[in-house]
């Protein structure tokens, strides 16, 4: 790998912002009044993307209602469905990677059976089941679909798959159980595998929206991406209520992901001082 | 280690992912089973709804038009993701803030991606503006039957590749230094590099995002039922808008039922292909 | 129901047998302790919290909670809660145009001993028929709808085109309406005229009614399509040919069509009361009102029907929902109210005597609306077609309109339209 130059540097910026482009869209539609949101699109000209007119209103707006608190949940349920999710999943996964029983193989299927079936396909069902244990208005009946993650454990045992036998050859016969192996090998080992994993149970819970709107109605227990669908009506649709919110929903997920970064780009910092 | 150590520590590791996932997943698509097998006021099970859906031309329309459109979009994607990935496998200042942005789509609600887009899109949007700008003629788009499902594939992959492109880049972290310093000192170009080092060692991430994206691609659905309704003239009716087209709208849940049970079957059938292209002899001998 | 009850069922420890339970033990006396009825809507809250208020203040031993899912996900979400014997859902907004299929799968508690009181509050047939099936009162109906003409006057006059008439008697016909539609658009409109949900079967069944194509389905329980006449080919290529010859834009989401209205790039609207509140707080809009244009030959339709109260059949708290159902639409000052924030014509004759003579005060700035819509509502009203396949039905019209508008064939199209519709049909036969 050698250090990058200055044309692949300008590359990856020039597609970046490609990428970031219809956002950036959405911020200044955010910040200018909603009569102006649709005005300038054709043709082209320096107001289609930049705002003539700067206004906080929408801002201003949502953060006084109860969008906040809509905010606030998806935060703790994604959170919470993150952790428990990593630790359900990774465990789940060590197990079939690593663990010679029985039947492994039908497990396995099962596992993978379980994120071919479409959610949204099996909502109604499930709401039954849900409701059968009163877990109605609870953050419980929003968090538990999330955590048993057939598509994460299928990552993590792939991963786990090409970690080398010997380490935990040698580690049982230094003594260690199988949480041992699990937690002081496996775990470690796995960084970029985990954070990968990571970003599957946060994308799933924070795109969630069918099955929050069925479970969870009260207001209290409502979540962005359902309070989102929330400031449009049939009849009028606030374009700049809801840029502004597509803009706080966004803000959360890309500190996250820039810091969770940091287990990838520590690797490649090693590597490269190689060089 | 005894056969019965490892069962219970299998038990152990295991139960609560498997507890969740036959709760939570398998059970109520058992539910969705025992609804295809019911046809609207009938009390014995029959195959009625499945030879009432693939013999309707929407359906059959349907089921072409997802196939068709997984064959382009699924390969389309990886690419991309993987030339993402190896660009962006830098270290340069700043280079998790670009990330980042190739990311973000994916962590927006689709409703307002499909906001985004069917604006941009519009027959008088800023997208035709642009190609009017640089002297190109205004295209239809969404509205037109021969490029709605492109445009669509266009959608979806904005959404899509920054999130493939982070598993890759895991997967690219994980390949042994030594492994590039071995082939080089054999005088290896950078092609060769990629070829007999890379893509080797990518198999593992690379089956991982061939199938997670192939699955991900049979059950799109929110673009599609926002924008496009499945339209115009059925052209990006994806199997996912039709199910829920029949469950929701059309009042008849047991054809849905039956859609579904076909879609898991055709998907549950391309994955295992896909397992057995991608699997290497290591991993069957464990 | 007992305060312990209702905390288990909040606290979700015994949710099912405590569902099973209230549902059993519903009666009178239940609304002497204090009571959460449970309201499950499309709208926004804000149409409703002058009602709730008023409505806690009359009745302190009952609280309104408000349950908002958006309008695409409510059919999925009364299908999901109802349909799995949810008693968390008192009442629920019920599209008037759905009611029969709510009422057929027995997600609708049937009305019939309240008849009495809700035709003497609501004395206007259409309004009842609407929520109706099979001769059956089904819902409380609350709210109606029209449509009027809006015309951009600046627009009109650079192209020194004489504004339409708001005097139903000299209503355009679409021969005349179009004429000024391109005169404008020659003198600088970008387009001539639009219907604002451009691809929705409410908006569009007037068109097929005034041309005397029919509303598109005939037979026993109007469950047999009839969408591929050569009426309804002749008007259907009518429409396409406005956005044929670029009179109307293509491509365009309901959700922003008004925007070409209010930023002056349309010379001519058709829409709904619900426009007003954008277009009159729009900076230099200048617009005046007169009623929807006809087919020469045939008789002027103005689409109704809009939303009306129903009562879930497993409801925990029935009797304390039909009480403030009753307020909403059978009072004058409930029914007044509701409609203080809400875009739409209340179907109490009272209230609608009061929101009539508020829409006059407009008249000098945007003619007489408030006689319009009377005239409209009163005389030209069609509402959709009775039916339990009626969801299916616009669904799939939805669709076929937006091709429509959109360059596809339109025989060709109307055809496939038509088997579509008598599949989709025969499974609820």
């Amino acid at each position: 790998m050698t250090r990058p130059g200055p044309v692949r540097i300008a590359v990856i910026v020039a597609i970046a912002l490609l990428f970031f482009l219809p956002l950036w869209w959405v911020t200044i539609s955010a910040l200018r009044p909603a009569d102006e949101i649709f005005r300038y699109l054709s043709p082209l000209s320096t107001w289609t993307f930049w705002p003539r007119e700067l206004t906080v209103a929408h801002i201003a707006e949502l953060w006084t209602g109860p969008f906040r608190q809509a905010i606030v949940n998806s935060v703790y349920v994604t959170l919470v469905t993150v952790v428990v999710g990593l630790v359900v999943c990774a465990t789940a996964a060590f197990a079939l990677a690593v663990i010679d029983f029985p039947f492994r193989n039908a497990v396995f299927i099962i596992m993978v059976i379980s994120f071919l079936i479409p959610f949204d396909a099996i909502a109604v069902p499930l709401f039954g089941i849900m409701r059968g244990l009163g877990l109605q208005n609870t953050y419980t009946g929003l968090i538990l679909p999330g955590i048993g993650n057939g598509l994460a454990v299928f990552l993590l045992r792939q991963f786990f798959l090409g970690i080398p036998r010997e380490l935990r050859e040698a580690a049982f016969v230094d003594g260690m159980g199988w949480f041992g192996v699990f937690w002081r090998i496996y775990v470690p080992l796995s960084g970029p595998a985990i954070v990968s994993a990571a970003l599957i149970l946060f994308v799933f819970q924070w795109q969630a929206y069918l099955w929050p709107l069925l479970i969870a109605p009260a207001p209290d227990y409502k979540v962005a991406a359902v309070a989102i669908a929330q400031l449009s009506s049939f009849y009028d649709q606030n374009f700049g209520l809801v840029f502004a919110a597509a803009l706080f929903i966004a803000l959360v997920p890309m500190a996250v992901l820039t810091a969770l970064q940091r287990f990838y780009t520590a690797s490649v910092a090693s590597g490269g001082s190689k060089e | 280690m005894s056969a019965r150590n490892r069962l219970y520590a299998a038990l152990i590791f295991l139960g609560p992912a498997l507890l969740a996932v036959i709760l939570l997943r398998i059970w109520p698509a058992f539910d969705a089973v025992h609804q295809s097998l019911l046809a609207p006021r009938a009390t014995r099970y029959g195959f009625e709804n499945y030879i009432f859906i693939l013999t309707d031309p929407v359906f059959q329309n349907s089921l072409w038009t997802t196939l068709i459109y997984s064959l382009i979009v699924n390969p389309l994607q990886i690419a991309i993701a993987l030339a993402l990935a190896l660009l962006m496998n830098v270290a340069v200042r700043l280079i998790r803030f670009w990330r980042t942005l190739i990311l973000l789509p994916v962590a927006i609600p689709q409703s307002v991606s499909a906001v985004i887009w069917g604006v941009a899109l519009r027959p008088d949007g800023p997208v035709n503006a642009m190609l009017v700008a640089i002297g190109l003629e205004e295209q239809r788009f969404l509205t037109s039957p021969d490029q709605a499902l492109a445009s669509v594939i266009l959608i979806v992959s904005w959404i899509g590749v920054g999130y493939w492109m982070m598993f890759l880049l895991a997967g690219l972290q994980d390949i042994p230094k030594s492994l590039y310093e071995a082939v080089r000192i054999d005088g290896a170009n950078r092609l060769q590099q990629f070829w007999y080092v890379t893509l080797p060692q990518l198999r593992r991430p690379l089956t991982f995002v061939l199938v997670a994206n192939t699955v991900a691609n049979f059950l799109v659905f929110a673009p599609v039922q926002i924008l496009t309704q499945g339209g115009p003239q059925g052209s990006t009716n994806l199997i996912m808008n039709e199910i829920y087209t029949l469950a929701f709208v059309a009042g008849d849940p047991a054809s849905a039922a039956a859609a579904t049970v076909i879609l898991v079957s055709v998907v549950l059938l391309v994955v295992i292909v896909q397992f057995r292209m991608m699997s290497a002899p290591e991993d069957r001998q464990r | 129901m007992t305060m312990a009850e209702r905390r288990s069922r909040r606290g979700g420890t015994s949710g099912k047998v405590a569902a099973l339970l209230t549902a059993t033990l519903i009666a009178g006396p239940a609304l002497a302790q204090e009571t959460t009825v449970n309201f499950l809507g499309a709208n926004s809250l804000d149409w409703y919290a002058p009602v709730i208020e008023a409505f806690e203040a009359a009745h302190p031993d009952i609280t309104i909670a408000y349950q908002r899912v958006p309008f695409e996900d409510l059919n999925a979400a009364i299908e999901a809660r109802i349909g799995q014997g949810d008693s968390s859902i008192d009442i629920f907004e019920a599209d008037t145009p759905r009611v029969p299929a709510l009422a057929w799968r027995g997600y609708l508690a049937p009305l019939e001993s309240r008849r009495a009181e809700i035709e003497a509050a609501v004395p206007n047939p259409v309004d009842i028929e609407q929520v109706s099936h099979e001769g059956t009162l089904f819902a409380y109906p609350m709210w109606s709808s029209t449509q009027l003409l809006y015309y951009n006057r600046d627009l009109l006059d650079a192209a020194g085109v004489r504004a339409p008439a708001a005097a139903p008697a000299e209503r355009l016909t679409w021969a005349e309406l179009l004429e000024k539609a391109r005169a404008a658009q020659e003198a600088g409109a970008e387009w001539g005229v639009l219907v604002q949900q451009v691809d929705r079967y409410y908006q569009l069944q007037p068109l097929f009614e005034s041309s005397g194509a029919g509303p598109g389905l005939t037979g026993d329980g109007l469950l047999e399509p009839a969408v591929d006449t050569d009426a309804w080919i002749e008007t259907a290529r009518w429409y396409a040919d406005l956005f044929e010859d670029g009179i109307a834009p293509r491509g365009i989401a309901p959700s922003q069509t008004d925007d070409l209205f209010i930023n002056g790039q349309l010379a001519f609207m058709i829409g709904g009361p619900w426009v007003l509140g954008r277009y009159m707080s729009a900076e230099g809009l200048d617009f005046g009102v007169a009623p929807v244009p006809y087919f020469e030959g045939g008789e002027p339709v103005t689409p109704t029907g809009a939303w009306a109260l129903g009562i879930n059949p497993g409801a925990a708290n029935k009797e304390a929902a039909k009480t403030f159902a009753e307020f909403v639409t059978l009072t004058a000052e409930g029914s007044y109210l509701s409609i203080s924030q809400a875009p739409f014509p209340p179907t109490n004759a009272e209230a609608r005597q009061r929101y009539i003579a508020d829409m006059a005060q407009l008249a000098s700035q945007i003619g007489p609306i408030h006689a319009v819509m009377e005239y409209e509502l009163g005389n030209t009203a069609v509402g959709r077609p009775r039916t339990i396949g009626y969801v299916a039905f616009e669904t799939i019209m939805n669709r076929t309109f937006s091709d429509i508008r959109n360059g596809a064939d339109v025989a060709e199209m109307l055809e496939q339209t038509q088997n579509r519709l008598g599949r989709a049909m025969s499974r609820l036969r």
